[in-house]
């Protein structure tokens, strides 16, 4: 883990309060995300009883990654939080947010040239659960292919495999919005358009409306 | 669907560059794959409105501070604090502020020492071990050599009865305690009107946390105001507000808001004050 977070994690566990901001301010943003991506709407939620559990807990905490063992406790209450609901009993890892935020051409066009952090976790929260959490363990909490396969019990390769099929549907997704944005012209019978390099440097593509 | 060659990694070792590279927060170049902005934006540094639970959270921690080892001091209403909690639980399907209830509850039988088993630098292996991630009940607290790992309460175990406090009955019970004087809380706990909230709370002097948490609206002013002592028993008194000792970021850490020194963890940057 970084030097300065578990330089952090060692004053919190003496009492200092700055300390304990700093951790929170570092991590809150991706478990926020993460837990959205699990929960949806009730993120917020889930995010503040891992805080809470993190607190009380934080004497326990002995060293290792810190960051995968917040994650892993933001995930535990997500999975609590999701079985009191008894939503999606049986999905083995329920992404909640799939339906809700992810209207995933409409997201993927909105997203553009300059995708907002928003967008982009809708997208990726759109991806199969076990692709989404491989993700957003690896770039968005940060932690490495090992340490998210042992947050998710299982193996790193697992991970990486997940993470790369997430990748590429995620690619694939980007592409069809791309090629959707200039199809309107031929009332939506154009066939997605296999470019070979993405980017707007296809004038050609661009609907001649006058 | 049909993942095009031309777009998308082209195997795991490229996946895993742009993981990284996300990972790591080094902005993508304008020409990058859109891929690679996908994932920045995705790991962008937090933004104010990420941040919005912070006091509450020190409200928790605090609490925490004030009595890190709730098995020391033998608490009579122990089981009462179980009851509560189920009702909690129970309740939980319908009211979305039973959350406090069933986080705060400091696990079945906790006994965690309270000196933290200095976790050092090195890391000895990240022992992040979740063993089985499934099952709510695992703590990830690792090797924990002393401690028991609190386990989390997963609804509907362990059914001890006790009695059953709404969690908008506590809810309200917090407004209560909340309005009141510093001097009137602490006798108010005594008295038997809260002794719901106080089993809820998991004692008397985690009531205020419970409390901030579960009713958001009063939030506590920043860390200049200690502890509004109404508990019995401070254990760790000093609890360091801010000793401006070891640690060299602490310094960074203090200005109010901001950046701290050197570049932040990459995930998540606590810029907040920038962020939007």
């Amino acid at each position: 883990m970084t030097g300065e977070l578990s330089e952090a994690v060692t004053a919190a566990q003496a009492g200092d309060e700055d300390a304990f901001r700093f951790l929170y301010r570092s991590l809150q943003p991706g478990l926020l995300r993460y837990l959205t991506a699990l929960v949806g709407a009730d993120a917020e939620d889930v995010a503040s009883e891992t805080w809470l559990q993190i607190s009380r807990d934080l004497p326990t905490f002995t060293g290792g990654e810190f960051r995968a063992w917040t994650v892993t406790i933001a995930r535990n209450r997500a999975m609590d939080h999701l079985r009191r609901q008894r939503r999606r009993p049986a999905l083995p890892v329920p992404v909640q947010a799939l339906s809700e935020l992810a209207g995933d051409a409409d997201t993927a066009e909105r997203a553009g040239e300059t995708i907002g952090t928003e967008s982009a976790l809708a997208l990726i929260a759109s991806l199969p659960p076990r692709e989404a959490e491989a993700v957003l363990l690896r770039a968005v909490i940060g932690l490495d292919a090992e340490t998210a396969g042992r947050v998710l019990g299982r193996r790193a390769g697992a991970v990486r495999t997940a993470a790369h099929r997430g990748l590429r549907r995620l690619a694939a997704l980007l592409e069809r919005a791309d090629a959707e944005q200039p199809a309107d012209r031929a009332g939506g019978a154009t066939p997605p358009r296999p470019r070979a390099q993405r980017g707007r440097q296809a004038p050609k593509a661009e609907p001649a409306d006058g | 669907m049909s993942s095009r060659r031309s777009d998308g990694p082209a195997d795991r070792a490229e996946s895993e560059r742009l993981l990284d590279a996300a990972r790591a927060g080094s902005p993508p170049q304008a020409a990058a794959d859109p891929l690679a902005h996908l994932l920045a934006a995705a790991a962008a540094p937090g933004t104010a409105a990420e941040l919005v639970g912070e006091e509450r959270a020190l409200a928790a921690f605090r609490a925490a501070r004030v009595d890190p080892a709730p098995a020391v001091a033998p608490r009579p209403r122990h089981r009462f604090r179980v009851g509560a909690v189920l009702a909690g639980v129970a309740a939980a399907a319908t009211a979305g502020v039973a959350f406090a209830a069933v986080s705060l509850d400091p696990g079945p039988e906790p006994a965690p020492p309270p000196a933290p088993t200095a976790p050092g630098h090195g890391t000895g292996g990240p022992s992040t071990g979740a063993g089985d991630p499934g099952t709510s009940g695992v703590t990830p607290s690792g090797a924990t050599p002393g401690g028991v790992p609190s386990t989390a309460p997963t609804p509907g175990a362990s059914g001890g009865s006790g009695k059953p406090a709404s969690a908008g009955k506590l809810a309200g019970q917090c407004g209560a305690y909340l309005a009141k004087s510093d001097a009137q809380r602490a006798k108010a706990l005594e008295s038997p009107g809260f002794a719901d909230l106080v089993a809820a709370a998991g004692g008397p002097e985690r009531v205020e946390g419970y409390c901030l948490a579960l009713v958001p609206e009063k939030s506590p002013e920043p860390k200049s105001e200690p502890k509004p002592t109404s508990s019995p028993k401070p254990k760790s008194s000093p609890k360091a507000k801010s000793e401006p000792k070891a640690t060299p970021s602490s310094a960074a850490r203090k200005g109010t808001t901001a950046v701290p020194a050197g570049s932040p963890p990459r995930s998540a940057k606590p810029g907040a004050a920038t962020g939007r």
